[in-house]
């Protein structure tokens, strides 16, 4: 397989900017138990509901989010943001319409687990500092920048590379190797 | 401007000349290391793709370790054997099958991992087969990129480094409570948290290469990314018996190679330690702890399953019973480690004990097997503890080194190892 960036119109067209509803939430925010209760999805030989796995996303935290929650509102996380994870932490973000999810920390593991799933998760120290919960916010994944248009204040980090931003773009990793094996894309995975 | 162990790796496999931290570069790996429940469900993602092989089987390892039991009612027997049926179809070799052992052991006694080699693997805490000088790139299913091709992007972690002083460790002490101090001091900020751990100083030729895997392996429950170490001749005359003719190269850090942190640890001064619930760094001196009644005991998990770490068990357990209300458990970490217990008389001291042992593999770890329920406790070699890793939710897990929990196991309490000697 060539490690050529995909030029189809899709990514041509990607901008990797989400705009949308902050919701804010604390450091060490454990994916297995905070996000998801690893407890009740130790069977990985199913396949994961993603209507359950959203009614489970953050339930303790914030009972009744994955109701609460609009399609497009960005998730803005503490220190160590999801940590530990398996692959359904991102799974029941992404069930719940969220587009984006920006962090004062997180491990590797967890951005390429939700990367892989279509989830941009961008690491952005010093941003629990200037979003609250409702705020306006933006987030450019390619310059590196999160706005608050709420206070007008933006906040730099480093940018995802073009090759995130093309598996972001294919809608996840699955359907960007459709592409490079030169199969015909699917509507669904 | 010098390079770090891990720069120098990566900068190999990304053929260029230097690479700096933050840096997105693509590589090509030596190996890709698979446990089963990421290696069926990639086969499958691949067979819907109309890819039917490996691209480079040879560079390809799937271990059965997670399951390593399959147990009625599971869907694993179908996943084990649909493993098999593609392994005898495709004529793939490193196909590892239950009773194997975990892959972190796997690829260093099969001598995959060799000095200066690229591995990526599904999860982090085979951080271990730096011990060896290979650097453990993890990446989770994303391993499927490189069941179909040969290369995937990196993100050159910074490198921090840690220092290990003192020629031995105390008495009742393990290389495990070297694992839970640095868990203490950097188990919930951000120094550790992206980058990766190079260890040095004189203090780890005090180490066997068994520990030195375990304090590896620790390092990603503590924030690392991965962990790495210089191969001595401990460590180069372990990999020439193993490495079977293929190729390696050992790395060297340059003297003036970057570090965002550089902090030292000795050993003599280290004691017995619990990590108490609910997160990493609630570490304590055992004394703190002691007397809380326990009902499980647990040794095994990829940071304290090697041949020394069950010898460390086996010197507490020797002609002693384990609590008539305490259940232990022993998941030796590999067919290797089994069948060298057997040998050296480990297996008798734990069955006359009173301990189960099972097969090589995760087992209890991730709560596959022995799960704990309502209102329990128990205390184990494990590596994680956040409430309904091993079962209910409601059941209390503390960490400890094998002496401590196999001195609990005996007294049926949290118990300082040093009040039995």
């Amino acid at each position: 397989m060539p490690a050529s960036t995909d030029t189809s119109d899709s990514l041509q067209a990607y901008t990797g900017v989400f705009r949308g509803r902050a919701w804010t939430f604390g450091d060490w925010i454990s994916g297995d138990d905070g996000i998801v209760k690893f407890s009740e999805l130790r069977d990985f030989a199913a396949d994961q509901d993603p209507a359950r796995l959203a009614e489970m996303c953050f339930a303790d935290l914030h009972p009744g989010f994955h109701r609460q929650v609009a399609k497009g509102d960005i998730v803005v996380g503490g220190r160590r943001f999801g940590v530990p994870s398996h692959p359904p932490v991102p799974l029941a973000i992404k069930a719940c319409g969220i587009a984006a999810v920006v962090v004062e920390s997180t491990d590797t593991g967890f951005v390429r687990k939700s990367l892989n799933v279509g989830l941009p998760v961008l690491g952005c120290p010093g941003i629990t500092g200037v979003v609250e919960t409702g705020h306006d916010i933006e987030v450019d994944l390619r310059a590196g920048t999160v706005t608050n248009h709420t206070t007008g204040q933006t906040i730099r980090t480093q940018g995802f590379s073009e090759r995130m931003l093309a598996v972001l773009a294919a809608g996840g990793l699955v359907p960007y190797l459709e592409r490079q094996v030169g199969l015909r894309p699917k509507e669904t995975t | 401007m010098g390079q770090t162990i891990a720069e120098k790796i990566i900068a190999r496999a990304a053929g260029v000349e230097a690479v700096r931290p933050g840096e997105y570069v693509t590589v090509s790996p030596d190996y890709t290391v698979i446990q089963e429940l990421y290696f069926v469900r990639n086969l499958k993602t691949m067979a819907r793709l109309g890819i039917d092989r490996l691209a480079h089987p040879d560079k390809v390892v799937a271990v059965v370790d997670h399951t390593s039991q399959a147990a009625v009612g599971s869907g694993y027997q179908e996943l084990h054997t649909y493993a098999r049926q593609f392994a005898e179809r495709t004529g793939f070799k490193n196909f590892f099958g239950p009773g194997s052992g975990l892959r972190h052991l796997v690829m260093v006694e099969k001598g995959f991992a060799r000095p200066g080699t690229l591995i990526f693997s599904d999860e982090g805490n085979i951080a271990s087969i730096g011990a060896v000088n290979a650097l453990n790139i993890p990446i989770s299913w994303e391993v499927l990129v490189t069941m179909i091709g040969d290369e995937n992007w990196v993100r050159v972690p910074a490198s921090v480094r840690i220092e290990v002083l003192g020629d031995r460790l105390p008495p009742g002490v393990w290389v495990r409570d070297l694992v839970q101090a640095i868990n203490r001091d950097f188990g919930t900020g951000d120094d550790l948290v992206q980058k990766c751990v190079e260890f040095t100083g004189p203090g780890l030729a005090a180490l066997s290469l068994d520990s030195r895997q375990g304090l590896l392996a620790g390092m990603y429950h503590a924030g690392a990314d991965t962990a790495i170490m210089e191969a001595d001749e401990l460590a180069l005359s372990y990999v020439a018996e193993r490495a079977a003719g293929r190729p390696y190269q050992p790395v060297a850090a340059d003297p003036d190679a970057t570090y965002d942190l550089h902090v030292s640890y000795d050993l003599t001064t280290l004691t017995p330690f619990v990590t108490a619930p609910p997160t990493h760094d609630n570490v304590v001196p055992v004394a703190e702890v002691a007397g809380t009644r326990v009902d499980q005991a647990t040794i095994g998990s990829c940071a304290s399953n090697r041949f020394d770490d069950l010898q460390a068990a086996a010197e507490v357990l020797r002609g002693r019973q384990v609590s008539p209300h305490v259940t232990m458990y022993i998941s030796p970490g590999s067919a290797e480690v089994y069948a060298r217990a057997a040998r050296e008389g480990l297996l008798e001291i734990f069955a006359e004990a009173g301990a189960a042992v099972q097969s090589p593999g995760c087992n209890t770890c991730w709560g596959y097997l022995g799960q704990l329920t309502d209102g329990q406790t128990s205390i184990s070699t494990h590596q994680e503890h956040y409430p309904g890793r091993n079962g209910s939710r409601q059941a209390q897990i503390y960490l400890a080194n094998p002496y401590v929990v196999a001195a609990s196991a005996v007294t049926g309490k949290i118990t300082d190892p040093r009040e039995l000697w």
